[in-house]
């Protein structure tokens, strides 16, 4: 009987303790992202996508970090490699979870980063993908701020393109920012980001 | 019991605190530091990043046997089993990813369009954007090196080669008919309309042994695999309407894409210099239906066109005008599959089938043509090693030909069946290396042959590669011979191929040198080829050239453009020739400047296409010498406007030949001298010296942003 305990309790610390190195891990990530450090950061969490393949998340971060490090750089082929890079970590967690927003919301995201990247040949290519997708994450989800946010910034550089008003997209962009008050993520790691650039596409609104 | 908590606690703090120091450097090929990769053990979270020196270490907590992962960007995932405890100071070396820009690649001869290559020469939008000929997918490749300005024909006609000499591919099956029939020196057009194609490769010679009976050059086109979206297009033009239609299902997908084009209102309101009794009139659609399957893709494509016309044209060997009318219809579809199997292995299978038939009366001889043809391929794809790719496969071709001539009748049955195998071998990271060998069995001219290819690419810088291609290619005559004569043989064409390339950030530059030796080509006796004619296959020609094209998107903001020019020297003794000579399809000189102006404030593109030739060589029979006369140069600036009213609306405006400038093809003479003792003769020269083109197009799709502009 005891030795039926032990091994339980030696089974259910392995556990927590495993469990506390994924927060660990994470944490050190998010630490290391928010240094600036974005290419530890994004191996930090590559690795801790290959220990734990139960989890969409480390992959999902794989993928934003250099997503929005692509935003930043200027070298055309390096933009190439980040996205590439982006996509294939988003590709295996899409796979398992077609219908997850935060990953249709960050498929969308790559493809408005390629648009950015040659808008002439990608811009006809990709826009209405990129619309699909926010369609598609906007009926599963609708009360997902990133997803009410996403669209409306893409649609604001699209009706900026063509001269129309972009009240009915700002409208949104509040939306989403109240939302974003709501919003409680599944898990202390979990998607929560937004609020910021919301609230600075806000302002260009007005 | 105590004991043996205590043991097993002693154990686990053993097993957490056993800590290990991995070290070591990491390289690329030419053994520089590579900065950045990231370095861990797999299944743990114990890892490291590497330095600018290329240097790592990470304290690790696992023991034993374990593998080691690197991995960094734009180099190849690496995974290493290693023993924790032995791993100290190691080097280790990456290679880098060959879907990078670093990779070698056999660029002889071949110009791509869309598709996935970073080469790609044109791009999607750009086969319908070039001022020109809109709306044809085979006008926009006129603009590249290689190819001759033959106003007359509006085929392609490559490097000396004669139009059929290039084959049409549409996903990997031959297309028998690409082009709809028109009357004498009235240009044509593709069968194919942009909205269902993506990534199409042109090859001047140098090709893969997977393509056969193409004695100069091949066109490969392939349709969409996924349509992005659910859409309907409405097109209304100043010559018909079109109509396409777009639906997805989970793992299909069906395109339909219709036309309808008359020229009735058009001649009405400008006429040309023909006199149509009824202008061109025809009705078409096209079709692509793909299926996913479990490990790949089914896909059906077919086409029809049906159209007519009716018209009287001037001809120096009749006093009156010369009357053609004719009704033809063009039935093309294929059947294609492909995917993996196995370990590692590709396989394409294909089928097509395809019927035309052509009939009408020509001056007072009523004419009746009809063409069954059919290709059914199969090709299997396996990588050996890292190293060594292979593939190999079969064709066969089925022809069956046949016309009435006021009841004379002529035709043939073809059948050609050829097997050819390629290997790439990898020699080096810069150096590549294609052999391979197509065999063919033509059971009509109870010919065998065996046909060489080599290409060879040799990456000097980044940026820059050197390519070359050799092979013999072989085809089998024309229709217009074999229709009177079986008693031929295949006629043979060499290619040598030396190419430079470098690519860099929007910017892509191509210089090609070339040299071609003809044999076999067809030769008769007569004025034009007749069924009493003496045909054999005594034909020789060379052509030999140099090829520059220069495409930038970089330097100028919201303009692209790009320069071809081609020189070529050739000469051929074929066809009804009395001696070797140049061929009138061919000027010496050709360029082309293509420019799109994207201007934001009026949502518009602006493009204008020049294009200049040099005098096309004609034959004179009031001079002794055979193709002496040249033409003047041909000289034409073209223009279009797309403007975007909203993002599903389009207006479209096209002028061709702005300035009317008179161009002169070539000139037809007399058959017999007059009674002054000359040869008369007639200018051949475009039906109209300016084309006007508008179009209103509409796209309707739920998410309210793709438009056509991609497809105008």
């Amino acid at each position: 009987m005891t030795k039926i305990i032990i091994a339980i309790v030696f089974f259910i610390t392995s556990l927590v303790s495993a469990q506390g190195q994924f927060e660990q891990g994470m944490g050190k990530a998010f630490q290391l992202w928010g240094e600036g450090k974005n290419t530890e950061a994004s191996a930090l969490f590559e690795r801790i996508a290959a220990a734990e393949k139960t989890s969409w998340l480390p992959n999902y971060y794989v993928a934003l970090v250099n997503t929005t490090t692509a935003f930043g750089t200027k070298d055309k082929e390096q933009i190439n490699l980040l996205l590439t890079k982006a996509q294939n970590a988003l590709d295996v967690e899409l796979i398992k979870a077609p219908n997850n927003p935060e990953l249709l919301v960050m498929q969308a995201m790559i493809h408005t980063a390629w648009i950015a990247y040659d808008p002439m040949t990608n811009g006809q290519k990709l826009s209405g993908t990129v619309m699909g997708l926010y369609a598609k994450a906007e009926a599963i989800a609708p009360e997902n701020p990133r997803v009410v946010f996403g669209k409306a910034e893409f649609e604001i550089g699209g009706a900026k393109f063509w001269g129309k008003d972009t009240k009915p997209m700002c409208v949104q962009i509040e939306k989403a920012i109240g939302l974003f008050a709501t919003f409680k993520p599944e898990t202390a790691f979990s998607p929560k980001w937004g609020l910021e650039r919301a609230e600075a596409a806000l302002k260009n609104c007005k | 019991m105590k004991t043996f908590l205590s043991i097993a606690l002693f154990f686990c703090s053993i097993i957490s605190f056993s800590q290990t120091t991995i070290s070591g450097k990491i390289v690329d090929e030419k053994n520089k530091p590579v900065p950045n990769a990231n370095i861990y053990i797999d299944g743990t979270y114990d890892g490291a990043t590497s330095d600018d020196k290329g240097d790592f270490s990470f304290i690790t907590t696992a023991v034993g046997n374990q593998n080691l992962v690197i991995s960094a960007l734009s180099f190849e995932t690496k995974s290493l089993p290693i023993v924790v405890e032995n791993f100290k100071n190691q080097t280790l070396q990456l290679k880098p990813s060959s879907t990078q820009l670093n990779e070698v690649l056999i660029t002889a001869g071949t110009m791509e369009s869309g598709g996935k290559s970073r080469v790609s020469v044109l791009k999607p939008l750009d086969i319908l954007t070039t001022a020109g000929n809109p709306g044809d997918i085979v006008s926009a490749f006129k603009t590249l090196p290689g190819t001759q300005v033959v106003g007359e024909s509006g085929k392609l006609f490559v490097r000396g080669g004669e139009a059929n000499e290039t084959q049409t591919f549409v996903d990997g099956i031959r297309v028998a008919q690409p082009y709809l029939q028109t009357a004498n020196n009235v240009p044509t057009r593709s069968t194919f309309s942009a909205m269902l194609f993506k990534g199409t490769t042109f090859s001047t010679g140098g090709y893969s042994a997977e393509y056969g009976e193409a004695l100069s050059s091949v066109l490969l086109m392939n349709t969409i695999d996924e349509p992005d979206l659910e859409k309907t297009d409405v097109g209304v033009m100043s010559v018909g309407a079109s109509l396409g239609n777009t639906q997805k299902w989970k793992n299909n997908s069906l395109s339909v894409n219709t036309s309808y084009i008359n020229l009735q209102p058009y001649q009405t309101l400008l006429p040309d210099n023909i006199e149509w009794i009824k202008p061109y009139e025809s009705f078409g659609g096209e079709t692509v239906f793909r299926q996913k399957l479990d490990r790949g893709l089914l896909k059906f494509y077919a086409s029809y066109t049906a159209a007519n016309f009716d018209l009287k044209q001037d001809d120096v060997n009749y006093p009156d005008k010369l009357r053609t009318q004719n009704k033809n219809n063009n039935l093309y579809s294929n059947l294609s599959y492909k995917g993996g199997f196995g370990d590692n292995w590709n396989i394409f299978a294909g089928i097509s089938f395809a019927k035309s038939r052509n009939s009408g009366i020509f001056d007072v001889y009523n004419y009746d043509a009809s063409e069954n043809a059919s290709h059914l391929k199969l090709k299997l794809i396996k990588p050996i090693s890292d190293k060594i790719k292979t593939s190999f496969g079969v064709d066969y071709f089925y022809t069956n030909f046949s016309e009435l001539v006021t009841n004379f009748k002529s035709g043939y049955n073809s059948n050609i069946l050829a097997a050819y195998s390629e290997t790439d071998f990898f020699i080096a990271s810069n150096l590549v290396a294609k052999v391979g060998f197509r065999f063919s069995k033509n059971y009509l001219l109870n010919e065998n042959s065996i046909a060489p290819r080599l290409a060879l690419a040799y990456k000097v810088a980044k940026n820059q590669q050197f390519s070359m291609a050799y092979g013999t290619f072989e085809q089998a005559p024309k229709n217009d011979y074999l229709k009177y004569s079986t008693n031929l043989k295949a006629e043979k064409a060499q290619h040598y191929i030396l190419n430079y390339e470098f690519n860099k950030d929007k910017q892509v530059f191509k210089a090609e040198i070339y040299y071609k030796s003809y044999d076999n080509l067809v030769k008769y006796d007569t004025k034009s080829p007749v069924y009493s004619s003496n045909f054999s296959n005594n034909g020789t020609g060379y052509a030999k050239g140099l090829e520059l094209y220069w495409r930038d998107n970089k330097n100028i903001k919201n303009l692209e453009y790009w320069i071809s020019y081609s020189y070529i020297d050739t000469e051929r003794n074929y066809a009804n020739f009395p001696n070797q000579a140049t061929p009138s399809f061919v000027a010496d000189h050709t360029a082309s400047l293509v420019t799109k102006y994207w201007i934001q404030d009026w949502r518009s593109q602006i493009g204008a296409t020049y294009t200049f030739s040099s005098g096309r060589p004609y034959n004179n029979p009031n001079e002794t010498v055979f193709m002496d006369g040249k033409t003047k140069t041909y000289n034409n600036l073209s223009v279009n406007w797309a403007y975007l009213i909203s993002p599903q609306k389009i207006l479209f405006f096209s002028v061709t030949n702005v300035a009317g400038i008179k161009n002169v093809y070539g000139y037809n003479y007399a058959n017999t001298p007059n009674s002054a003792g000359i040869y008369e003769s007639q200018a051949i020269v475009p039906t109209a010296d300016r084309f006007f083109f508008v179009g209103f197009f509409w796209t309707i799709s739920k998410d309210k942003k793709t438009n056509q502009l991609e497809n105008l």
